[in-house]
């Protein structure tokens, strides 16, 4: 992720141009409000995550703006009209604008279904809040490396210091503003977690519809495997691993977690794909001769996607509390900032028996909590959003 | 009757093994099929009608037994006209709920077949032809339809869009199993006329499973019935034929159930009484005729030793399944104190 190109000049040039897509096509349209948004949202995207954030961004803000601008136009293809009365041919630039606006169509149904939900949205919110602290939090908010010994009050016996004004968080064991950490410290505990999920996601989806479809011999190897890994004790293993193999990526740790983790989802896509793959729908593709790549991407995984999706979340979430674990009893290096390592550090600084270090640490605490809270509410919209069923209710 | 089958059938023979027994479904079936002909598969549940009607779409391979397409197996063309003449095959499976995808709309079901085999160029052609699909199976205006997701529709439109995929690749025979009996009464005659007339259209072939002896007898009064009991054909023939003059015992006995609308009718209606109403397991296939255990016109040291074959009976159209009949011509009902 190109997080590290927080605050760059180039990033704010990118989205001014990108940017200037959305408003250029909104004053075509006439729809300013949706442009000037698409423009400044363009620009801070880009100023975060480079191009990578900023034209995603700025295709869909577009989409967006056309999507409003032709919502009152009629396409003679859905018209009332009887067959001898339409004419079907149209430009490439009006099959292009047709495209967009049904883009637009698609992200304003999504955010329509999230605001419906009142406890998803509340999830999506919630891990919106925490992705966005991480990854913009520091251009307000200047990470406190080193021990700042004069923050000690008169009279203390340590660093610690409850919440006040100046550190809403209180202060550390060094006298370090905890505030700092906690926006710093969830970057990498939050890229490392998605990572292990998706990993673990992609085993579990490819050898999961493998063994679904192709059944007999493979199905009975990659399930046997499967069961095998899942009757480990996962997170002894881990811990074992963890200290047998000395990680200095995070890539390293993912990988490792995703190898512990895929079983159970890869069990959930098989049957899941053993029920779709029997389908009326999927034997009609097969006389109608629509080949395997249609059969597994059109019929068998858009009925499975909401599945996924969820699955992705709750083994981010697994991921998560194993990855702190492993940090809160030391067994991975200890690098800062991390939540974790507050915690492991704070308990070794004995945190737990001063009341001025409550806050220190508790605060990594509550963050993990309520991160993980947010995820499990946002996986239920997720199901709603990907179900074409309740999606076209609204 | 003269011109080459669309497919044929030739002592097609298909088992499935439950609990490591072999259940042989269906046993000595041959079919010919006319292009632009009607053929009624009826029989109860279980008597290898849905089986028959996937192994003519060619969704099922036969454990034995040949099937001819345009004459020839399938296996003496080249893998590019194996691939043309297996879409000519199209079947609309029974359950309109189950037959469509619910994540696509109805115009991506029907451009997913159209793309994939070229069958037009370009998006104005493409989008021309989904509505004449459309139109053609009577459901407009085509722009309500074509944006909406298959749970939108009710089941019989969802039927008619079962269809018109079907339509997309040209086919020359749909095979329709139970196709209307998932659809409220007052929807099947729409839909069964409108079959009617994409047959007289577009040269169907159409075959027809149903249970229903009454659909059969109102859907294919202008081709021929098949009745299949255990799977095999016990009687086959012009459907007038089979309805006025049935000739196997099981045929007769259908028809005697059938209920009329009119009390006067049903009233002197002679009833056919079963010798039971149970029906074999196809684990224990009775020996001889596999009707004999039921059958009212039973013969003692024939039927239930002799394997009957499907012959011309005298005095008949049709061909029938039947020892006694197809020897002598006429059934004598079974009286038990006579041989006891």
């Amino acid at each position: 992720m190109g997080l590290d190109a927080v605050a760059s000049p180039t990033g704010l040039v990118i989205g001014f141009v990108l940017g200037l897509i959305p408003l250029l096509v909104g004053w075509r349209y006439r729809q300013w409000k949706w442009g000037v948004i698409g423009w400044l949202v363009c620009l801070f995207s880009s100023f975060g995550c480079g191009l990578i954030g900023g034209l995603p961004v700025a295709v869909l803000a577009t989409s967006l703006v056309i999507s409003y601008a032709f919502a009152t136009r009629e396409d003679p293809y859905t018209s009332q009209a009887s067959l001898d009365e339409v004419t079907f041919d149209e430009t490439w630039q009006e099959y292009l604008l047709r495209q967009m606006a049904a883009l637009g169509h698609g992200v304003r149904t999504s955010a329509r279904m999230l605001a419906r939900n009142k406890v998803g949205f509340i999830g999506f919110a919630g891990v919106m809040f925490f992705v966005l602290m991480s990854a913009f939090g520091p251009l307000f908010i200047e990470y406190e490396g080193e021990a700042n010994f004069s923050r000690r009050q008169p009279g203390a016996s340590s660093l610690f210091q409850p919440p006040s004004a100046e550190f809403p968080l209180g202060l550390d064991w060094q006298g370090r503003s905890v505030l700092s950490h906690i926006v710093y410290g969830g970057r990498t505990l939050i890229l490392t977690s998605i990572q292990a999920g998706l990993i673990a996601t992609v085993i579990a989806v490819a050898l999961g519809s493998l063994a679904a479809l192709l059944g007999g011999f493979v199905d009975q190897a990659i399930s046997f495997l499967g069961n095998f890994v899942l009757t480990i004790p996962q997170f002894p293993l881990l811990l074992v691993l963890a200290s047998l193999i000395s990680f200095n990526s995070s890539l390293g740790l993912a990988l490792l977690f995703a190898a512990l983790n895929w079983p159970a989802l890869m069990r959930a896509v098989r049957a899941q794909a053993l029920s779709l793959r029997k389908r009326d729908y999927v034997e009609a593709a097969v006389a109608l001769d629509l080949g395997l790549g249609h059969v597994i991407m059109r019929e068998v995984f858009p009925n499975m996607v909401s599945y996924i999706a969820v699955n992705f979340i709750f083994s981010v979430r697994s991921a998560m509390y194993a990855l702190v674990g492993l940090v809160v009893l030391g067994i991975v290096p200890l690098s800062e900032p991390d939540w974790g390592v507050m915690i492991f550090m704070g308990r070794q600084q004995g945190a737990l028996f001063n009341p001025a270090a409550a806050s220190m640490l508790l605060s990594p605490i509550i963050a993990i909590a309520v991160f993980q809270l947010s995820l499990v509410l946002f996986a239920r919209s997720l199901e709603e959003i990907f179900n074409p069923r309740l999606r076209s209710g609204v | 009757m003269t011109s080459k089958p669309l497919i044929e059938l030739r002592n097609v023979y298909r088992s499935f093994e439950v609990d490591g027994q072999h259940l042989p479904v269906l046993q000595d079936i041959n079919l010919e099929i006319q292009p632009n002909e009607i053929l009624c598969l009826v029989g109860e549940s279980g008597c290898g009608k849905t089986t028959t009607g996937r192994i003519i779409a060619g969704l099922l391979p036969q454990s034995s037994g040949e099937v001819l397409v345009n004459g020839q197996p399938l296996s003496a063309y080249s893998r590019q006209q194996q691939a043309e003449l297996r879409r000519s095959l199209q079947i609309v499976h029974q359950d309109p709920f189950a037959s469509l995808n619910p994540a696509h709309t109805i115009g991506q079901i029907l451009s997913y077949p159209l793309k994939r085999h070229r069958m037009v160029k370009g998006r104005a052609e493409l989008r021309r032809r989904i509505w004449e699909l459309l139109t053609l199976v009577d459901l407009t205006p085509p722009g309500d339809i074509v944006t909406k997701y298959p749970h939108q529709l009710s089941g019989g439109q969802r039927q008619r869009v079962s269809i018109a995929r079907a339509l997309t690749v040209n086919p020359k025979l749909i095979v329709a199993d139970e196709a209307v009996s998932m659809v409220d009464v007052s929807i099947r005659i729409g839909l069964l006329k409108m079959l009617h007339r994409l047959r007289e259209q577009l040269g169907l072939a159409i075959i027809f499973i149903t249970h229903d002896l009454a659909l059969a007898k109102y859907f294919a009064w202008e081709g021929r019935i098949a009745v299949m009991y255990l799977g095999r054909i016990v009687e086959i023939g012009p459907t007038p034929e089979v309805i006025a003059h049935p000739a196997h015992p099981y045929t007769r006995a259908l028809l005697a159930a059938v209920p009329e609308a009119d009390p006067e009718v049903t009233r002197h209606k002679q009833h056919l009484a079963l010798r039971s109403e149970e029906i074999p397991r196809l684990s224990e296939i009775p020996q001889g005729c596999s009707f004999h255990p039921r059958c009212p016109f039973f013969l003692p040291g024939i039927c239930d030793a002799k394997t009957p074959e499907l012959l011309q009976p005298p005095n008949f159209i049709q061909l029938a399944r039947c020892t006694p009949l197809n020897d002598q011509g006429t059934l004598i009902p079974y009286e038990p104190a006579q041989y006891r």
